[in-house]
């Protein structure tokens, strides 16, 4: 089961280099949507067959694979973005900035202090590569969208991060978080559409003019 | 003993060029070659398998009696320093003649023997004060030939520079061996790694030869100083005088104790060096700074090696294998680097006398009129590309044979193994983009300007002094089976618990495949000539780009050859680009300008010490002259240490 | 068998097959565009015609035009002699012999571009400064994908390191390899073999200016270089250590089919990119090289 996991979560850290190399829009909001999926199954595989942990298991993979993408490809489509990302680090640069984070991640997750249960997977270097996949996102990119983008991953990593600790806590949290999420970015993309009616640009580094 | 005598003839051979240089040019060139020979049959003699050298003398010198020594590092650089030096002398004769440079030319021979004798006195001393005399010598004598032709406002400012980063290393030395012999209470130079107290001293030894070596980023001066000095002295300074930083490094981190870190940083900036220092090569359009740059490059290939060797011999167990491997590898590439680059800089400076430029947007299609000068660069560049069958190939072989065992063991110095291997990948690659744009936009195509069109081939001497060394390149690349008792005997001075490993390098099958390779290639090329003589052949305009005149102005230039690669660099080359674009249907003119600016020395050195100067000016003001504030000053200076007594003699 | 009937009979072979593969290429993308396509054996016959032909040399182009070619082709022929095939070791192994065999491909690459610069040209101008820009990478990935395997097994002798079964990286070797091959041989995304006026290519266009048997020796090297990157992707991935002679040579030519198909597919179904993001997929290479060797580094310590 662990191999499989494994499996699963080195997709999701191949997806955060998918997301941080992808040029274009529907790309990237593809990667984090299969992401958001990938991750959703892990309960399931890590629990045993449990009504709830099934229950948030679909709620995960229909929130993150299917309305949050939906609902950025909507705001997207309505506020006619372009689709090409216009970085502000080169796609190469983050690329490698994503890969260096990665392989710091698993050599900084042999360093610590594990529990033996957790020390044969790959939950936290995938939880650490996904945050810092996140902030990457979330520096180097200009357009509002990219950026919850970057914000989605870094939740995934928050998430993985939580699966070390599905024994103890109940997913109740995972699942509020999941929430205040949907609702995020249901608020961003009715932001997003109004900010481009009445601005005609989505460029974060022009908003800054709009300060006082 | 023959190394002796070889070395007193040396001697002689020098004194005698140094006394006589300036009236009898024959003189001095058969002195200084026979100086050569001398070296470097002392340096052979000695890699071949004779004893250590060590002579002492009662004859004190600074209140130190001399005491010199000649052992297997040592006798590599001897052996460097000597061919270069004398392929330099034959090369200059022809190069900076009388003819030509009335003034300067006896001069230059003068500094050019007193070059070499410091640089052997650097190498053979076994004293501190002795080794930093030589090399305050060895300084102002490479500032005196840079600025041989100081007519120049470049040439002098190039030399300045020179001289205040080579004396701000000398700093670091002076305290560094300063230190060495407060604390080991001679000024003797010796093995001593059972000091273990000596090992922080390692820092100001990377710093002090660090400057020397060109080691990014404190490579500031050797740009400007191998570009503007004449070729033959670039020639010595990029692959001889350099090395001294390298031997300096490999010697000190050899005889006294280093400190953990101390192979993991110097690998690293061996790292930082090889990629930076060709990228910055890549962009450059003065023939001879590129090929400077290139140098910075080399010093970071040889400097991996070492560290790689450093941490192996922390190691142990089979790192001692895999360390003697990555050494035997970096004092091979010392050898071979010298080679290579003074040949290029050799034909570079053929170029610069035959046409009056280093501008390689201004040059081009020179092959036909410099048929020997564009060989040479092929040659060369093959080898700096570290290209089989030649010789660069074989020391970057070396080395990367010594990463992969470090990988394969998966022992802690694997992670750093791991991007050292892929970096020097990186580097040659680059390495052979910066050559191709280099040999090509000079030697190939058509003329950019009218200079390049009245250019002449050089004479017999700079010639010969090419062929000599294009063999060297050769020679070592098709049988590096015979360098194998010699690295071992190098590296084994180094460390002594390596003198009974094996490090397990395939230099026969090697040099098969290399003297294969290179017949197969012989025989190919001249199949297909022969092919192609027989079916016929016209010379004809190919392909016209579908204009109907093309120009020579239309051809690619350096700029745009190398733009895409060092586009990659932006963030540390920093290029100034202006650009005006032809505007209006009628356009006027349009203009296109790229600079790349010496980064480190304009963007990082500069403001610092501007600041540092700011600083002190400010401070000078508290000397006014005044006597009231002077004693102001005494009073508060007491005041304060009164209140340190008191606040101390609480606690 | 002694090396010195070996090493003609390789040759033989391999030079002999290599044009095979450039006509199962433009047969597979001819069947996928519902066309006829070329007959499968036509760069035979273009090579036949091309080196019965006279030469037209650039007035301002030297020898090394002619030599270069030549170079490239002793080198690349050189380096298949290196590559074993299966359990036949190569006639000529020794350690170290894979860094020999990437220097080779190197010095190809010198002698190409440099006669490709020869006639001045800003065509090959541009050509060459995209092959050896681009190189860089491909460089980094290929010195990381032999990393790997010699990690897997602890040699650094190619005879060795292709042997044994693949780890567990071998998806993500596989993978960022065929990406390498596609462009080193400057097949679709990276370059298009069919464009040969155009400003959007690399390797045709250094050919641009060549005619007869220079053409045909770089046309020959390009095809062997091909058979090399397939061969190498073949062996590093499959396992063929433990299979025997006749069985492993079927599974390797089975294996280079099944590339040449996939490289024809590839070409069917892509457009070539736009020279901004070819950068970011050699990246994406070396990456997936360098993560088949982290794999393959943790699954050793393991």
């Amino acid at each position: 089961m662990t191999a499989t996991l494994n499996v699963l979560v080195g997709l999701a850290m191949g997806l955060n280099l998918v997301a941080l190399g992808s040029s274009r829009l529907p790309g990237l909001i593809r990667a984090v949507a299969l992401q958001g999926a990938v991750l959703g199954v892990m309960p399931v595989l890590m629990h045993a067959m449990d009504w709830r942990v099934t229950l948030v298991a679909i709620a995960t993979v229909a929130g993150k694979g299917l309305v949050i993408p939906t609902l950025l490809r909507r705001a997207m489509r309505a506020a006619n973005i372009e689709r090409e990302i216009d970085p502000f680090i080169g796609f190469v640069p983050s690329l490698l900035l994503g890969a260096g984070g990665t392989i710091a991640a698993v050599a900084l997750a042999q360093a610590l202090p594990l529990l033996p249960e957790h020390a044969g997977t790959l939950l936290v270097p995938g939880s650490l590569a996904s945050v810092l996949t996140g902030f990457v996102l979330l520096i180097g990119r200009t357009k509002a969208i990219s950026q919850v983008c970057g914000y989605l991953i870094l939740e995934n990593g928050i998430f993985l991060f939580g699966l070390l600790l599905i024994h103890a806590t109940p997913l109740l949290v995972e699942a509020g978080i999941l929430l205040d999420l949907t609702v995020g970015v249901f608020v961003i993309g009715i932001i997003v559409d109004r900010i481009q009616r009445a601005f005609d640009t989505l460029d974060t580094r022009k908003l800054t003019v709009l300060r006082e | 003993m023959i190394v002796g005598p070889c070395i007193a003839l040396a001697a002689l051979g020098l004194a005698g060029g140094i006394v006589g240089g300036r009236r009898w040019p024959r003189v001095w060139l058969a002195l200084t070659l026979m100086a050569a020979t001398g070296g470097l049959g002392a340096a052979l003699v000695l890699l071949a398998g004779g004893a250590d050298w060590v002579w002492r003398s009662a004859l004190p010198v600074g209140g130190e009696v001399i005491h010199l020594r000649l052992d297997g590092v040592s006798a590599v650089f001897l052996a460097l320093m000597s061919v270069v030096g004398g392929a330099g002398a034959v090369y200059s004769r022809e190069y900076w003649s009388d003819r030509e440079q009335r003034r300067s030319a006896g001069r230059g021979r003068r500094w050019w023997s007193g070059l070499m004798a410091s640089m052997g006195w650097v190498l053979l001393s076994a004293n501190g004060l002795h080794f930093l005399l030589g090399w305050e010598a060895f300084t102002v004598c490479a500032f005196f030939l840079v600025t041989l032709d100081g007519r120049m406002k470049a040439v002098r400012r190039a030399g300045w520079l020179y001289l205040a980063a080579s004396h701000a290393g000398t700093v670091c030395l002076f305290a560094f061996f300063a230190l060495l012999a407060h604390s080991v209470g001679s000024w003797e130079l010796g093995p001593m790694r059972e000091h273990v107290e000596l090992a922080p001293l390692f820092w100001l030894v990377l710093a002090g030869f660090g400057v020397k070596a060109g080691l990014f980023p404190l490579h500031v001066w050797l740009p400007s100083a191998h570009a503007n000095a004449p070729s033959h002295v670039s020639a010595i300074l990029s692959g001889v005088a350099i090395k001294m930083g390298v031997y300096g490094l490999v010697r000190f981190s050899g005889w006294l104790p280093v400190p953990a870190a101390a192979g993991w940083v110097v690998i690293v900036a061996g790292m930082v060096s090889a990629v930076l220092g060709i990228a910055f090569a890549l962009a450059q359009d003065d023939l001879k700074r590129l090929l400077a740059y290139c140098s910075v490059e080399n010093i970071g290939v040889i400097l991996i090696g070492l560290g790689a060797a450093m941490l192996g011999a922390a190691h142990g167990g089979n790192g001692l294998q895999w360390g003697r491997l990555a050494l035997a590898g970096a004092l091979l590439h010392v050898w071979n680097h010298g080679a290579f680059k003074a040949l290029l800089f050799f034909s570079a400076g053929s170029v610069l006398h035959a046409t009056g430029t280093r501008e390689m947007s201004r040059l081009g299609g020179l092959w036909r009129a410099m048929p020997w000068t564009a060989g040479a660069f092929a040659l060369g560049s093959v080898a700096v590309a570290a290209l089989p069958p030649l010789n660069g190939f074989v020391s970057e072989w070396l080395i990367y044979l010594g990463l992969f065992d470090a990988v394969t063991t998966q022992g802690p110095a694997a992670a750093v193994a791991v991007p050292a291997a892929i970096v020097l990948g990186v580097a040659g690659a680059l390495a052979l983009a910066t050559f191709i744009k280099a040999g090509t936009i000079v030697f190939m195509g058509a003329a950019r300007t009218r200079r390049p069109a009245h250019a002449h081939e050089c004479g017999v001497l700079m010639r010969g002094a090419m062929c000599g060394l294009a063999a060297i390149c050769l020679g070592l690349g098709l049988a590096p089976q015979l360098l194998r008792p010699i690295l071992l005997r190098a590296t084994a001075a180094w460390h002594p618990a390596w003198g009974g490993v094996d490090p397990g390098a395939p230099l026969v099958p090697l040099g098969t495949a290399s003297l294969a390779v290179a017949m197969a290639l012989a025989v190919g090329v001249v199949l297909v000539f022969a092919h192609v003589r027989r079916n016929g052949l016209n010379r004809s305009v190919t392909w016209d780009c579908g204009y109907a005149t093309p120009g020579a102005r239309m051809q690619y230039t350096s700029g745009s050859f190398g733009d895409l690669a060092a586009r990659w660099f932006r963030w540390i080359l920093r290029p100034e680009r202006r650009l005006r674009r032809p505007r209006g249907p009628l356009p006027d003119g349009a203009v296109l300008v790229d600079r790349h600016p010496e980064t480190m020395l304009d963007r990082v050195l500069r403001p610092a010490s501007t600041g540092v100067l700011h600083v002190s000016t400010a401070v000078r003001r508290l000397q006014h002259g005044r006597l009231q504030s002077y004693i102001v000053y005494l009073v508060a200076g007491i005041a304060v240490l009164a209140l340190m007594v008191l606040l101390g003699g609480s606690q | 068998m002694t090396p010195y009937l070996e090493v003609p009979l390789r040759l033989v072979v391999l030079l002999g097959l290599a044009p095979l593969l450039p006509g199962i290429i433009n047969k597979v993308k001819a069947w996928v565009g519902g066309r006829r396509g070329p007959p499968v054996l036509q760069l035979y016959y273009d090579l036949a015609r091309l080196w019965r032909k006279g030469v037209v040399m650039s007035t301002l182009a030297s020898p090394g035009f002619i030599a270069g070619p030549a170079v490239a082709w002793v080198a690349v022929v050189a380096a298949i002699v290196l590559l074993p095939l299966g359990p036949a070791e190569a006639p000529f192994a020794f350690r170290g012999d894979v860094l020999l065999m990437i220097y080779l491909l190197a010095l190809a690459r010198f002698g190409t571009t440099w006669a490709a610069m020869e006639t001045g040209s800003a065509f090959e101008g541009m050509g060459v400064a995209r092959e050896v820009s681009y190189a860089v990478i491909a460089e980094a990935a290929i010195i990381a994908a032999v990393l790997s395997l010699s990690v897997q097994t602890g040699s650094v002798s190619l005879s060795a390191m292709l042997a044994p079964a693949p780890g567990a990286g071998a998806v993500l070797l596989a993978a960022g390899l065929f990406t390498v091959l596609l462009a080193e041989n400057c097949r679709v995304p990276f370059d298009d073999p069919n464009t040969h006026l155009e400003l959007t290519m690399i390797h045709e266009v250094m050919a641009l200016d060549h005619s007869g048997p220079p053409l045909a020796v770089i046309l020959h090297g390009a095809a062997v270089k091909l058979l090399l990157f397939s061969l190498l992707l073949v062996e590093a991935v499959l396992p063929l250590g433990g299979v025997s002679a006749p069985v492993a040579l079927a599974i390797i030519a089975a294996g280079v089919f099944v590339v040449t198909i996939g490289v024809g597919l590839v070409e069917s179904l892509l457009a070539r990119f736009a020279f901004r993001s070819v950068p970011l997929l050699l990246t994406t290479a070396f990456l997936m090289c360098l993560f088949a060797l982290l794999m393959a580094w943790k699954g050793g310590a393991a």
